[in-house]
């Protein structure tokens, strides 16, 4: 396993090379030149032209590629526009994505599973036309819309929850009460994926020669379905847990924008609107990292739920 | 009897007094938490570099921080006052000009000087230089021939090559823009990297700190020379989602938004409980510049015709009447001093709009009896580009004239109309005053590609014959003699010669000026009209602004 690990790791780093190469040709082909879109339609020439040769823009743009690669090999991620260290703002980004993210997936699986368990045992019920309805919805509606009602439910109408930023990740208290709402609302829509990928799991094992013989067996239909058919169900819904991940983190960027939380989707947003070439590149490379990672992590829990699979 | 009658009016007198007094105090009455949070449409703070310092989140930041020679007072476009000069004077020949500074103005401590320093005129000057320096400044071009030099440490001397009018020397020390005075010490001490980070300046407020694409906290600075703020703190958000900022003001935790420049969103807004919302200056002053190197817009009949055909009453009213006021001037819109006034304009007998016979006729004769099709580059920028636009193609479409609208983003607007791709350019702007508007769109100079310093002329105003008699048409000479006039009132009257000049010969058509708005918590008393800011898009927050109790 240790040298499929290795293997998995070393195959990533041309997927990384060609995901950089994409990020470096994206950013520039964005139209709009960052000098004149941080001084400003009223800056003179000379000032714009001055800009340009500081920010590095005059060089030829595969001096500017070689550059950006092999300050990345050195780890240094360059200054924003702003002057400001661009690995110090992606670090204190991080956790503020990371805990949005971890959130939304833990309230996923704790509310998805007793969901879709329910829809699955009582096929048919009022329960299980709830949960379609909830998942279908919880499907159609994007997470930032979503947030966007919470907002109004709980904070402009209860005055329960803060609105504005991340909270201090110093104070349990106050960060908790700033991750609420954004984790709430990429969680239901995480919730949703998860209760509908249990019930039609735990819908075709329920249905197994395995599962009829334990009942035949007079096994309690508790034990039948607790031991025998879920945990054979869950190993598509953890091992799947590592791409809605990656699709959280899509999500995530505009739930951040929503609820003004200083994370990796904000600074990429603003990078975007500032033409910060440096502070957009090195989000968007730590974005594939982060996927990459996922992707990876996936495949090695993906044999430890399941036996049958053999690492080659 | 009579007695009693007198203590009773004495009575009445001291308990219509004490009620007066109790009112008066209960409005005053300030509230416990006096934090400001206020929150932009922007992604992130763009600079703290004062002679940077030119978008909506960062001019405000200056603004607070920063002091000028002179300033102009807050919520006030047009009047010059002392700022950190407490009186100046210029010599007969208008060359030199000497500023006196005030004694005891302390910069904001900073590593190595924990209670600040004494601005002194060796500050003055270095910010000056600075100011006149490309590597650090967005407004060098204004300071060239100028040259600086301190006379003792409360005395500078400003020498001009070619002397220019108070209005436009003083506008160059005020603070705005290149004007702001910065630490010296701080910058040749602690690096000019440090700085950009760290602005040290002699405002009511002291830079705290910033967190990138989060905020930027600023503290009051109790030495301020005009006394300490009420306000103990003021965070500066970047919240480029509107609902965010929206329920932000709903919920209380953000004092001041700004809003969208729409009149229905306004409204909804001002609805609020305890939000008001203002319109204010400077306002973005909207004109469609014709491309008279493009035909069908080289003929200046069918430039009439456009211009008749629009009803800029009608596109104010699109936009929002609280927000949108019809302009007649091609330069800054009044108040400003020497923007042509309607009154003006219509007695120079230069108004040619909302008169669709007028507008067909001159197209027939310039050989477009059934109009003509034309493609237009315009911005994304809802406000201040698309929305009006759409507004003049409906008014087009009834002369015949089928104007598509090509909508690209704002920078590569910026881009394709600098490279003379739109027969039309729809500007939206603001200048600091008259010259630089007229020298920006109209001088031969900064025409597009062609000037020597291409800038913002999209007409080519300057290099055509305009009027169809033959001979180049430029105002370059107007602008000149009116930036080296000494007397005011004669520039101002060679300011309108040049003005009317370009709606003769219908250059551009001047539509509309659109103020902002920014709706606040009821409570939120800024301490100035708010008719006017000098921080530009947001505003003023000085030492008198306070939070009131509710």
């Amino acid at each position: 396993m240790f040298q499929y690990a290795v293997r998995r790791i070393l195959q990533s780093i041309p997927i990384l090379l060609v995901v950089l190469t994409l990020v470096f040709v994206v950013v520039r082909i964005l139209p709009g030149d960052p000098a004149v879109a941080f001084l400003g339609d009223y800056a003179s020439k000379e000032s714009v032209q001055t800009l340009r040769e500081k920010m590095g823009l005059n060089i030829p743009l595969w001096l500017q590629y070689f550059r950006f690669l092999g300050d990345l090999c050195k780890g240094n991620l360059g200054k924003s526009i702003t002057g400001y260290p661009v690995a110090s703002q992606v670090f204190k980004a991080l956790p503020y994505t990371l805990e949005l993210t971890l959130s939304a997936i833990s309230i996923g699986y704790l509310l998805g599973i007793p969901l879709g368990i329910s829809a699955a045992v009582r096929r048919n019920s009022l329960i299980d036309y709830f949960n379609r309805v909830f998942s279908l919805l919880g499907l159609s509606i994007p997470a930032f819309y979503l947030g966007i009602l919470l907002m109004f439910l709980f904070s402009i109408k209860f005055k329960l929850f803060p609105v504005v930023g991340g909270g201090d990740l110093s104070s349990l208290t106050s960060n908790l009460r700033h991750l609420f709402l954004p984790a709430l609302s990429l969680g239901l829509i995480m919730t949703a994926y998860v209760t509908r990928m249990t019930r039609s799991s735990l819908l075709n094992i329920l249905r197994e020669d395995y599962v009829r013989t334990a009942r035949s067996k007079g096994i309690t239909e508790r034990v039948v379905l607790f031991k025998h058919a879920l945990r054979n169900a869950l190993i598509p819904i953890v091992a799947l847990g590592g791409v809605y991940a990656i699709v959280l983190i899509g999500s995530s960027v505009m739930t951040e924008i929503v609820f003004s939380r200083p994370g990796l989707g904000s600074l990429m947003v603003g990078a975007i609107k500032q033409r910060d070439y440096t502070t957009l590149q090195s989000v968007m490379v730590i974005y594939s990292v982060i996927v990459v990672i996922l992707n990876l992590l996936t495949d090695l829990v993906y044999g430890f739920i399941d036996p049958r699979i053999q690492y080659k | 009897m009579r007695k009693k009658s007198y203590l009773y009016v004495i009575w009445i007198i001291l308990i219509g007094v004490f009620v007066s007094f109790s009112i008066v105090g209960a409005a005053e009455k300030l509230a416990k938490e006096q934090v400001l949070t206020i929150a932009f449409d922007v992604g992130d703070a763009k600079t703290f570099e004062p002679h940077r310092a030119a978008a909506t989140g960062d001019r405000p930041i200056a603004d607070m921080v920063f002091n000028g020679l002179v300033r102009y007072p807050p919520g006030n476009q047009v009047a010059v006052e002392p700022d950190l000069a407490k009186s100046w004077k210029v010599s007969k020949d208008g060359k030199a000009w000497t500023f006196e500074l005030r004694k005891g103005v302390y910069f904001h401590p900073f590593p190595g000087y924990p209670n600040g320093y004494e601005l002194t005129s060796e500050d003055v000057v270095y910010s000056l230089k600075r100011a006149a320096n490309p590597d650090h400044s967005s407004y060098a071009g204004e300071y060239s021939g100028l040259t600086f030099e301190t006379v003792d440490p409360y005395t500078v001397k400003i020498t001009i090559e070619k002397p220019v009018s108070e209005t436009l020397f003083l506008a160059k020390v005020a603070s705005y823009a290149g004007g702001f005075i910065v630490s010296k010490k701080a910058i040749e001490e602690k690096g000019v990297e440090w700085f950009k980070m760290n602005p040290i300046g002699t405002g009511p407020f002291i830079f705290k700190s910033y967190e990138p694409r989060q905020k930027t906290v600023l503290v009051p600075n109790r030495k301020y020379f005009r006394g300490a703020p009420i306000l103990k703190e003021v965070v500066i958000r970047y919240m480029p989602s509107v609902s965010s900022r929206e329920m932000g003001l709903q919920t209380g935790e953000l004092q001041i938004i700004e809003g969208l420049k729409e009149d229905k969103w306004i409204e909804k807004i001002a609805a609020f409980p305890d939000v008001r919302v203002k319109a204010f200056g400077p306002c973005e002053t909207q004109m469609l510049h014709f491309n008279m190197n493009k035909e069908p817009f080289n003929d200046i009949r069918v430039r009439k015709a456009v211009s008749y055909a629009i009803s800029r009453e009608e596109v104010a009213a699109f936009m929002g009447k609280g927000l949108a006021v019809p302009i007649h001037s091609p330069a800054q819109a009044p108040p400003a001093p020497g923007a042509l006034t309607k009154e003006e304009a219509l007695k120079a007998d230069v108004v040619y709009e909302d008169n669709i016979a007028e507008a067909k006729k001159l197209l027939a004769e310039a050989g477009h009896p059934n109009g003509f099709k034309t493609e237009v580059i315009i911005s994304e920028m809802e406000s201040s580009y698309k929305k009006p636009m759409i507004a003049i193609q409906a008014q087009l479409k009834k002369v015949g004239i089928d104007m598509a609208l090509k909508v690209v983003d704002h920078s590569s607007f910026h881009s394709l109309i600098r490279e003379d791709a739109s027969p039309i350019v729809y500007y939206a702007s603001w200048r600091p005053n008259v010259d630089v508007f007229l020298t920006r769109f109209y001088h031969s100079d900064s025409v597009i590609k062609k000037g020597k310093k291409p800038d913002t002329n999209f007409s080519h105003y300057g290099m055509v014959d305009a009027n169809g008699d033959g001979k180049i048409d430029s105002i370059d000479e107007l602008i000149e003699k009116a930036r080296w006039e000494l007397d005011a009132k004669k520039q101002m009257a060679l300011w309108r010669e040049a003005q009317i000049k370009l709606l003769k010969d219908v250059a551009m058509v001047p539509i509309i000026r659109l103020k902002y708005a920014f709706p606040m918590k009821a409570s939120v008393d800024l301490g100035n009209p708010l008719d006017f800011s000098w921080a530009t898009y947001a505003p003023q927050i000085t030492e008198k602004t306070r939070i009131l109790a509710k």
